[in-house]
């Protein structure tokens, strides 16, 4: 029995999802937990898996298409099951090429094909590309590996070599001989067979540039980004603090577990332990209750101020940068922003996470620190009014009774917005951030 | 359809009886004595020797075809003998009283007619005349070989003619490139034109629409002799036979032809009955008709001057030839003839008389024709036993010689089509340029300027938009319906044979008002209305044709060609190369492709046409077009199907600056007409398609940023593909459009080639975008039938270039295709 499988309904705010890439062909063998596609709401993008076996029976969607929740994308079964009542009503099954059985009494019709249909291909051999666009290709030293094919059923057609050639993507002269010589025909008449193709697989050189198209969660942040900076008056503060009594917690903690101290005390000390990461979160979530401007919404006409603080956290992934949100934070403990925060990364890299959970922050942290970065200008995530971003361990110096002493410091850099926040209340709530990090162990008695 | 015979109410409800006259059943009773007053002791005999002459050859393909052998002479022959063994009688009586100008016209069991119409002829012919048509058939290949191998005999130019024709026949019949057409006729089309023996015919009653033509050839241009077709009685159910027959006998040859012009066509229809159509017998068992001279009745008041003759005596059919020659001399024709007869041998060698007793056949050999005779002119003494002796032994010694040839693959090679490989192909077309027929002032009623539509033409805009640019109306403009004419009267003012008919063709001038002003310009013999008989319209064109003649022949609608069928698609095109390039036939036959009127009446159907070799089959699209191609098509010598559309007949001349010239010119057969510059795509259109295509290039151009290249290809067959190449290997990109269904349709034909022809300049394979496999829905649902502009639209969008934020309504996906093929639609 074929089985359909559905546009996920990621959150209930999503009505729609956009397909980004198919992993999969129609008829080929796909096993449960294969990635099947990629979808990306406004927000983020995920990766579709399979539930089932058996083989890719029909694809309804086409890269780019932008597809009604629960719709049936694509089909799960045996070769030569009808999959006729899983044709979504108004759907051509042809987008893929797949003969529908049963569909006589509907018309198909073809969907409106998206600008661009397809990613650069990485298979420059198992290419398909029409004669013209082959020859254009060879005249020009077009650099047929960053091609995007925009013809029927993914053919190669002559304006995506000519847009290969506008944009520069020409092989380099070694490379360019190469192809010469690989797709030089020996078919009849000169022209190239597959073999040919399969031949000209070795082009050595990588050229000097190369273009993706921005994927839907890059164009989202640039446009987050820009509007970010060109909206906000926007600066920035640092400052570091003594990491002694955070690091010694951290050491306290990782004894406590080896030695089973845990159980002993009968509590669950973190699985994985806790990071500075989660410390810090911790510790922001305690205080910026306090700092009320920096825990709120700037809008043009009024401010919106939160009585719970929900902790956005940047987390870098393959498909860019991510900030889902610790709800109610500051109504938790420690070991539980840590699992919640790994949790969070986790299905952010995973590209699983629900969109309702990237949604709603008051106040956004975001970590350099082990990048080494030592200093930097966060941007704040609107309509937020403040960021603070964690940067490296640092060695630094203290003068004490006029010996230099070191210490393990850790620098802070708050972006605010002035608009929302002035000068000498930013520094307040740093100052109370440096002062409760540097007594963290008191700070746990909340 | 005419104004000159009034049709009076009174007259026709008159109550009364049609009464019919006695029609004569084997009324020949005279003796051999009574008959010398008539003929010699020569006559006699020739006619006796005749007779012979086809029996031994008739008996001698038997041989071949059921031992392999004749004589001692071994041979294989896989080709066909349809034989006339008992028939000979009916064959020598009906040619003894013919000349060289009477034509007559066969079936596929035609053998013994050619043979006694060849002998007949050699008699009436002098020694030179003989020699000097020998010499000039086909550069004197056959003479050459039959008086080498007869050299030193001292054989008069007779014998040697009667050798040349015995052995003409064979090696025409064993395929022989000596054969009289060079072995491309064969055995069921053979013939030989300078004995006034025209083609026989391989389809059952194909010669009688064929013969009617002939006829209609000799009374239009005065010429003499009468036209015999020889058919058997297993045609008299064919639709074409009845056509013919309603053609041959129109009553306004007596009521409406004027002056010489005024009376029947000397036309005998002749029905060799021998009493089997292959297995059925005629009477009794596949027909009503109990004597088949009854027909005769049916057809006329003359009842066709129908009578039975004993075809079993040769005295009795030459007694009647004399009669019905008179007759027809007479202008009191057409005749019908029930010559009856029997075949010893079966509908072919192969058969094994399962239809027949073994008494019923050894009852007619009993009284055969050759025996009978031969014993009553020893009873009567016209010459002894020994004398027909020794007669035989010459017979058989001619016909054994005439194989000894035949079979010989020295004097009778094959054609050789590995040292000659064009040499069929040199002869499908005559390609010829002929501006008229004969010499002759053609018969007209008034000069060319008096012509009422002349003048009215001459009033006209020839170009469809005005210096402003804006379109002329359609009563001011020059239309293509204009264009046709035009090109039309020219010729008829230059070529005296050319004639036209067709249904409506006079008075009323077509029914779509192109031939309007010529019935004002030429008498009914140049112009007439034919009966809605479009097998005949056609057939009888051919045999026009054949024997000289320039025809124009009119079909209303194109999906008429069905019932011109035989005649479109096996008789038009063969004759040219089945004759070795002997015949022409400067035939045109126009045909209206409909619109507005449904399933039956607006089809394209012209792929049929382009899939059978021997058409030139033509489409234009435009007047300009339109006249210049009618031009070519009546200045050339081939056969042209001439396409127009009934959604072009009012158009005005967009595309020639200038308009259309007064003047005649030819736009060439063959070459295709870019009619609107581009770069990124090409369309290639057949017929009325051109206008949908040129809206589709507005909307890429406009919608799409996409400049299309339209071509017109105005012809189909033949095509010169040089423009399209160019075009392809410029744009890439190439869309075929035409009203055809699209299953089937040419444009594949032509899709094929280009693909072929441009491979690596292409960037997605040529498309071919026809009308669906459907019936043709009532006009109002047309456009989801036929092309539109937005579907060229769809489908590039779909096969060629996906065109950004474009959402196509039609679909013309794999799936699509896939699934209307699974399903046949």
């Amino acid at each position: 029995m074929a089985t359909a499988v559905i546009m996920p309904r990621q959150g209930q705010s999503v009505e729609s999802c956009i397909i980004g890439m198919w992993h999969k062909k129609v008829g080929e063998r796909v096993a449960a937990g294969d990635d099947l596609f990629t979808y990306e709401t406004d927000k983020a993008a995920f990766d579709e898996t399979a539930k089932v076996d058996g083989e890719l029976l029909a694809v309804f969607f086409a890269e780019g298409d932008d597809v009604p929740c629960l719709t049936n994308v694509c089909v799960i079964g045996e070769k030569g099951e009808d999959i006729s009542a899983f044709v979504p009503s108004g759907v051509d099954a042809a987008a893929d090429g797949t003969p529908v059985s049963g569909a006589e009494n509907e018309v198909p019709v073809a969907l409106p094909v998206a600008e661009a249909r397809a990613e650069p291909v990485a298979d420059v051999a198992g290419l398909s590309i029409s004669p013209r666009a082959k020859t254009l290709a060879r005249k020009s030293n077009a650099d047929l590996r960053a091609v995007a094919p925009s013809g029927p059923k993914g053919r190669v057609i002559e304006r995506d070599i000519r847009a290969l050639v506008d944009s520069g993507r020409i092989a380099t002269g070694a490379a360019g001989e190469d192809y010469a010589a690989g797709i030089v025909g020996t078919g009849v008449g000169g022209r190239v067979s597959v073999a040919d193709v399969e031949r000209s697989k070795n082009a050595p050189d990588l050229p000097d540039t190369y273009e993706e198209k921005h994927s839907h969660i890059r164009k989202l942040i640039a446009k987050s980004m820009n509007l970010s900076l060109s909206t906000m008056a926007q600066l920035t503060y640092n400052a570091s603090f003594d990491a002694t009594d955070i690091l010694g917690f951290r050491a306290r903690l990782k004894m406590a577990r080896e030695s089973g101290m845990g159980e002993q005390l009968g509590i669950a000390l973190a699985d994985a332990g806790i990071t500075i990461n989660d410390i810090i979160l911790y510790a922001v979530s305690r205080v910026v209750r306090a700092h009320r401007v920096c825990n709120a919404h700037f809008h043009d006409d009024r401010m919106v101020y939160f009585n719970r603080v929900n902790l956005g956290m940047a987390v870098d992934t393959p498909r860019g940068l991510m900030v889902p949100t610790i709800f109610k934070a500051d109504q938790l403990s420690l070991a539980e922003i840590s699992a919640q925060a790994k949790s969070l990364a986790a299905e952010c890299q995973k590209g699983t996470i629900s969109p309702d959970k990237l949604k709603d922050g008051t106040f956004t942290v975001t970590n350099l620190g082990s990048l080494g970065i030592e200093s930097f200008t966060p941007v704040i995530n609107p309509p937020q009014t403040a960021i603070l971003g964690v940067n490296c361990l640092t060695t630094a110096v203290r003068d004490i009774n006029g010996t230099a002493v070191p210490f393990p410091a850790i620098s802070l850099s708050l972006t605010c917005d002035h608009r929302a926040v002035d000068g000498a209340p930013a520094a307040r709530f740093l100052k109370d951030l440096r002062a409760a990090l540097e007594n963290f162990s008191l700070l746990l008695t909340q | 359809m005419t104004k000159q015979l009034h049709i009076c109410p009174k007259e026709m409800r008159r109550p009364g009886y049609i009464e019919f006259g006695k029609i004569p059943v084997n009324q020949y009773k005279r003796t051999i004595e009574e008959e010398k007053a008539n003929y010699g002791k020569d006559d006699f005999l020739r006619i006796y020797r005749d007779m012979r002459f086809i029996r031994e050859f008739e008996s001698m393909l038997y041989s071949i075809k059921t031992t392999n052998a004749y004589n001692g002479i071994e041979y294989n022959n896989p080709g066909p003998a349809h034989l006339s063994m008992g028939q000979e009688a009916s064959s020598v009586g009906q040619a003894y009283l013919l000349t060289t100008e009477d034509f007559i016209f066969g079936s596929h069991r035609s053998h013994g007619e050619i043979l006694a119409k060849g002998l007949s002829a050699i008699h009436k012919l002098s020694e030179s005349e003989l020699v000097a048509v020998m010499e000039g058939f086909l550069g004197g290949v056959a003479y050459k070989a039959v008086a080498e191998f007869h050299k030193g005999k001292g054989k008069s130019a007779k014998d040697i003619a009667i050798d040349f024709l015995i052995y003409g026949t064979l090696a025409e019949i064993f395929a022989k490139d000596t054969g009289f057409h060079r072995g491309l006729g064969g055995s069921m089309h053979a013939f030989f034109l300078p004995f006034g023996v025209y083609p026989n015919n391989a389809i059952v009653g194909g010669s009688a629409d064929i013969s009617v033509g002939a006829a209609l050839y000799k009374k239009i241009n005065r010429k003499n002799g009468i036209v015999i077709c020889n058919i058997g009685d297993g045609s008299m159910a064919c639709g074409p036979v009845w056509e013919g027959l309603m053609l041959a006998a129109m009553d306004q040859y007596n009521t409406l032809w004027e002056g010489d012009m005024q009376g029947g066509l000397p036309f005998l229809l002749n029905i060799m009955n021998n009493q089997y159509a292959m297995g059925g017998q005629t009477r009794g068992e596949t027909m009503g008709y109990d004597f088949l001279a009854r027909i005769g009745a049916g057809v006329n008041p003359e009842q066709m001057h129908a009578e039975r003759v004993d075809g079993y005596s040769p005295l009795a059919v030459i007694e009647a030839m004399g009669r019905k020659l008179e007759i027809l001399k007479a202008k009191r024709g057409p005749v019908l003839m029930d010559t009856l007869t029997y075949r010893y041998s079966g509908h072919s060698p192969s058969d094994a008389d399962s239809y027949r007793t073994p008494e019923e056949k050894a009852a007619w050999q009993a009284e055969d024709s050759i025996v009978a005779y031969r014993n009553q002119l020893v009873a009567a003494g016209v010459a002894s036993e020994d004398e027909f002796a020794a007669l035989d032994e010459c017979i058989v010694e001619t016909v054994t010689n005439a194989v000894q040839m035949a079979v010989d693959p020295v004097i009778s090679p094959r054609m050789n089509l590995n040292a000659e490989p064009r040499a069929i192909e040199d002869i499908m077309f005559s390609s010829q340029r002929i501006a008229r027929m004969e010499g002759r002032t053609p018969d007209v009623l008034m000069p060319k300027e008096q012509n009422p539509r002349v003048q009215a033409i001459a009033k006209k805009e020839r170009f469809a938009f005005d210096a402003g640019g804006k379109p002329v109306s359609k009563n001011k403009v020059y239309q293509y319906r204009d264009a046709i004419f035009e090109a039309l009267l020219d010729k008829f003012y230059e070529d005296p044979t050319l004639i036209a008919y067709g249904e409506e063709n006079r008075d009323w001038g077509g029914a779509f008002a192109v031939y309007r002003g010529l019935t004002e310009a030429l008498p009914y013999h140049r112009l007439f209305n034919s009966p809605i008989a479009e097998g005949a319209i056609v057939g009888s064109a051919v045999g026009y044709a054949m024997c000289g003649g320039r025809v124009v022949v009119e079909l209303m609608y194109c999906d008429f060609l069905g019932r011109a069928g035989d005649e479109v698609f096996n008789q038009l095109p063969k004759w040219q190369a089945m004759s070795a390039g002997i015949l022409r036939l400067p035939v045109i036959v126009r045909v209206s492709v409909g619109s507005k009127y449904g399933a039956q009446h607006s089809q394209d159907w012209t792929s049929l046409c382009a899939q059978i070799p021997g058409l030139k089959v033509v489409f234009p699209a435009t007047p300009y077009d339109a006249k210049g191609l009618m031009a070519a098509a009546l200045n050339g010598g081939d056969p042209v199907i001439f396409f127009e559309s009934q959604r072009l007949y009012d158009i005005g001349e967009q595309f020639h600056a200038g308009g259309v010239p007064a003047e005649s010119y030819e736009v060439p057969i063959g070459e295709p007409d870019v009619k609107r510059i581009g770069k990124d795509i090409t369309i290639l259109t057949i017929g009325a398609t051109l206008y949908r295509a040129l809206e589709a290039a507005k909307i890429l151009e406009e919608k799409h940023g996409l400049s299309a290249e339209v071509i017109d290809a105005r012809s189909m067959v033949p095509f010169d593909y040089e423009k399209v190449i160019a075009s392809v290997k410029k744009t890439g990109r190439i869309v075929l459009a035409s009203d055809a269904c699209d299953r089937g349709s040419y444009l594949n034909d032509l899709a094929r080639n280009i693909n072929d022809l441009c491979f690596d300049y292409l960037d997605a394979p040529a498309v071919v975008l026809g009308s669906r496999n459907w019936i043709t829905p009532a006009f109002e649902l047309e456009e989801h039938f036929f092309p539109q502009a937005d579907w060229f639209i769809d489908i590039i969008h779909e096969r060629i270039m996906p065109l950004p934020g474009y959402a196509p309504t039609r679909s013309f996906t794999d799936t699509e295709l896939l699934r209307r093929a699974r399903l046949g639609v």
